[in-house]
């Protein structure tokens, strides 16, 4: 029993290395002196990174899709303004303060909303995401209205300023490293499996025993953890928030992200995250032309590559080393788009 | 001894169908107990009730001497009341050991002896141990019913009620889940069963209830319960 655990825990420590393995690629980047638009590019891609780690959760294992996460990021990122503004409140301390602000958000959400059960959830959550960026916009001198706040500070690591391109580059790839870390550690513990066993099927899940209601909310508080996180370090890298950044286009944006890159897949979010921010600049694409990219790619994706890109790419490999398509193992099985 | 479920003046209504009109019945511990009735006569709506998938629109569910009327569906089977679907059912795009690891994770700490200690145990006792790599998705159906029985088990019951667990098997299968049933009383579960196919029922329990449009119209040793005329009467020309 203690053998099979061990080697457990070795086969699942083996899903973690690649995604290890380039993070660690993507930390050297700073030493092929790469301009600072890329760096920038690079940075928003790695916060947007992390809020699809948590994205992944909520989606590729419970099987929920929220259409208003972004709304999620914006709750972290004014949490974090506000705390600064009238609390003095700096970076470090805001994280955990804004991600905890961001995941009672996620509950008054996720209550009514997921009682409701699937199709009303995407609804809501969308309209949550508008309903925020009324309120913001709404919201005075305290939100700072349709112009939003700005957000002064500096961000100082053992007594280093981060606010250092490079230094806040290397920051955000740490904060991208854990957030895998941290949904592959849900992934692979039993907590992963309930809701994974929700995914499949909630009427057998209650039947054995599973509290389906109160797991639902819990998946959609974990994913706002990393958002609020998430909205942190966005918030401190502009300098400056704004309403629109966490309305419906944002939200659609993150959802298709994780599509992209396969939600189930412990490196899809990586790659959703870094195609979607470097594909425009690749393709030299302005901003109309960008979303007309895109919406064709989510619709190949999910189309073609059920398990997203990453996915795609796994299976192919597979086919090409072993000869014939193999079983897919548990996290990297078709992401059915079921919404 | 009192009984391990005790049922009395359950109700049912969806809109204006009376599923279940005031049905009394008392499960006793150890035994394995038949419920038979033509179609739609309510005996899925009677576990669908007792199990908390439907609220009661009367009457009250007694297990083990505790009220579990109209508790939610995850509560009850943690207090220890396991259920098969009339539709076999698993995880379909999990694996076949996971869907069993998941089913155990849930249940009630302690109690008893576990029979089966370890989910590997479990598929062995359903003789599904060669399949546990799969995906559940790709087992033929009667490996599935298995595996549904398997996820209950793994839920540590100390009441079972399997709702057609032999409907869509094969004449071998059958026997098989016979076998399997049958061994249960003895590792301290008690079971309920519904089937229509009465030689099974004959195999597996000493004692019958029969419900037809929502009532319990014959309850009692199964040869009487089989010769009684107001069964035989429900039965015309049926499969008896
Ligand atoms: N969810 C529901 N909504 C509305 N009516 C229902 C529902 N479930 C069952 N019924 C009705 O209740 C009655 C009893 O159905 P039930 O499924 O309990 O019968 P059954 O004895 O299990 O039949 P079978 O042998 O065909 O499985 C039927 O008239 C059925 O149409
Ligand atoms: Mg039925």
């Amino acid at each position: 029993m203690k053998e099979d655990r061990r080697a457990d825990l070795f086969e699942s420590l083996r899903s973690l290395l690649p995604v290890l393995v380039i993070l660690a690629l993507i930390a050297l980047v700073p030493l092929f002196s790469p301009s600072n638009r890329f760096l920038s590019l690079a940075i928003s891609a790695g916060i947007n990174v992390i809020a699809l780690y948590g994205l992944s959760v909520l989606f590729g294992q419970t099987g929920i899709l929220s259409m208003g996460h972004a709304a999620l990021v914006g709750v972290g990122a004014y949490a974090a303004a506000i705390l600064a503004r009238d609390f003095g409140i700096g970076f470090w301390l805001a994280l955990p303060a804004a991600a905890l602000a961001s995941a009672v958000f996620a509950m008054i959400v996720g209550i009514p909303s997921l009682r409701v059960g699937g199709h009303h959830f995407v609804i809501m959550t969308f309209a949550f995401g508008q309903l925020l960026a009324i309120v913001l916009t709404n919201g005075g001198d305290y939100t700072g209205a349709a112009t939003g706040l700005d957000i002064a500070g500096p961000v100082t690591l053992f007594g280093a300023d981060m606010t250092d391109l490079t230094r806040y580059y290397l920051m955000v790839v740490a904060f991208v490293t854990v957030a895998a870390v941290a949904s592959w550690a849900i992934i692979h513990s039993s907590y992963g499996r309930t809701l994974r066993a929700i995914r499949e099927n909630e009427k057998l899940a209650a039947s054995l025993g599973i509290n389906v209601g109160r797991h639902k909310i819990g998946a959609f508080v974990v994913s706002g953890i990393f958002a609020g996180i998430s909205g942190v370090l966005l918030a401190y890298f502009l300098g400056h928030i704004s309403p629109s950044q966490f309305s419906s286009f944002p939200s659609i944006y993150l959802a298709l992200m994780v599509m992209i890159g396969g939600a189930r897949l412990i490196e899809g979010p990586l790659a959703g995250g870094i195609l979607v921010a470097f594909l425009p600049e690749v393709l030299n694409l302005d901003p109309v032309q960008s979303r007309i990219v895109y919406g064709v790619c989510l619709i190949a994706v999910i189309m073609l590559l059920p398990d997203g890109l990453i996915g795609g790419i796994v299976r192919a490999l597979r086919a090409a080393f072993s000869g014939k398509p193999k079983q897919e193992t548990e996290d990297c099985d078709a992401a059915e788009v079921r919404q | 001894m009192s009984p391990i479920l005790a049922i009395s003046g359950l109700s049912k209504q969806f809109g204006g169908v009376t599923a279940l009109a005031g049905v009394d019945l008392a499960i006793e511990e150890g035994e394995i107990l038949g419920v038979v009735g033509p179609n739609g006569s309510g005996k899925t709506t009677l576990f669908n009730v007792v199990t908390g998938v439907h609220k009661p629109s009367g009457g009250t569910v007694l297990f083990r001497g505790q009220d579990i009327t109209g508790l939610k569906p995850h509560a009850i089977s943690r207090a220890g009341i396991g259920y098969t679907f009339q539709q076999a059912m698993a995880f379909a795009g999990l694996g076949v050991l996971e869907n069993v690891q998941i089913a155990g994770e849930h249940a009630r700490a302690g109690g008893t002896a576990n029979p089966w200690p370890t989910p590997q145990a479990l598929l062995d006792f359903v003789g599904l141990s060669a399949l546990g790599g799969e995906k559940a998705g790709v087992l033929p159906f009667g490996s599935l019913r298995l595996l549904g029985l398997a996820l209950a088990l793994a839920t540590r019951p100390s009441l079972l009620l399997l709702d057609e667990p032999a409907a869509g098997l094969n004449d071998r299968e059958t026997a098989a889940l016979v076998g399997l049933v049958r061994q249960l009383p003895g590792h301290g579960i008690t079971v309920c069963v519904i089937d229509h196919d009465m030689k099974l029922m004959q195999m597996l329990c000493r004692r019958l209830a029969v419900l037809d449009f929502g009532s319990k119209i014959a309850d009692g040793p199964t040869e009487a319960v089989l010769a009684d005329p107001k069964v035989l009467e429900v039965y015309l020309g049926g499969d008896l």
